[in-house]
């Protein structure tokens, strides 16, 4: 009787180890956007008179410039800049962003920055401020 | 980063030539989206250099055997250009170009511990030198005179 109850424990504590051998099941909504994405999502995008994207997407590329930024990737059938530096003065810290460019209607465009910080998402919306103020000094100066 | 400005109209002209140039040098071209006037190239060169490498022999000797510093072994050097318009009737051109480079680094020993190779680390090239060479070489490239800022 005692082996018996000994030898059953023995299979349901068995039966509980086994548990962690499972290999781990993806989360249902692992691609739907975090809490934290869709705050930050409408302070990501402003939309800028253009006269056209071809106008816009070379602005863009001057802005990230003048911000010390080295341009990885430059797309304009997609409108689409990618570039990267180092979040000085720490050279450990990688600062990336992406960059889209969408025609509203004639003359306007919405320009989105995804910026990461190493691999997070910039939740600060300072930062996206700083870089759209950037984006509009430098389409005023292209417009001299 | 230095820019270059160039009297033309033809952006197109301005772009392939420095294609040309970054050819010339050594580099091959591995993006470009003409559109948007942007050109990356790359070249790979071994990075050894004589003054790291007598470094390397004093601190062992030093420190009596015991620490070996890791040196740089092979190196990637990048260019990125955006040529661009920068007045209404794009009758002026903008050159802006930059280059970098990532290192990597050899093994070492620093007493007992190995230091593994594949260590990178990744730099701007701020050498002067190197971009008047570049534009040097583009202002013959498309016969105009480059002007500074």
């Amino acid at each position: 009787m005692k082996q018996h109850a000994f030898l059953g424990l023995l299979m349901i504590f068995g039966a509980l180890l086994m548990q962690g051998c499972a290999a781990p099941e993806p989360a249902q909504d692992l691609l739907a956007p975090t809490e934290a994405q869709m705050k930050i999502r409408s302070i990501q995008s402003r939309t800028f008179d253009v006269k056209d994207r071809q106008r816009a997407i070379r602005g863009v590329i001057a802005a990230l410039q003048d911000l010390g930024f080295i341009i990885e990737r430059a797309n304009e059938p997609l409108g689409l800049v990618t570039a990267a530096r180092f979040a000085e003065p720490n050279y450990y810290d990688v600062l990336g962003v992406t960059v889209t460019v969408r025609q509203v209607t004639e003359g306007r465009m919405i320009i989105r920055a995804n910026a990461i910080y190493n691999n997070k998402p910039i939740e600060d919306p300072k930062v996206y401020q700083n870089f759209f103020a950037t984006l509009e000094r430098s389409f005023f100066v292209a417009k001299e | 980063m230095q820019t270059r400005l160039f009297e033309t109209k033809d952006e197109r002209e301005l772009l392939s030539a420095s294609a040309a140039v970054l050819q010339d040098l050594g580099f091959q071209v591995e993006e470009s989206a003409k559109d948007v006037g942007f050109l990356r190239a790359t070249k790979e060169r071994s990075a050894r250099e004589y003054g790291q490498d007598i470094g390397r022999f004093l601190t062992f000797l030093l420190s009596l055997g015991n620490v070996i510093i890791p040196v740089d072994l092979h190196q990637k050097i990048a260019a990125t250009l955006i040529a661009r318009p920068i007045n209404q009737e794009a009758t002026r051109q903008e050159v802006r170009i930059i280059f970098y480079r990532v290192v990597w680094k050899g093994s070492g020993q620093a007493d007992r511990q190995y230091i593994p190779p594949g260590q990178q680390k990744m730099e701007m090239l701020r050498d002067p030198a190197m971009y008047q060479q570049f534009f040097a070489k583009l202002s013959k490239a498309v016969f105009l005179e480059a002007f500074t800022l």
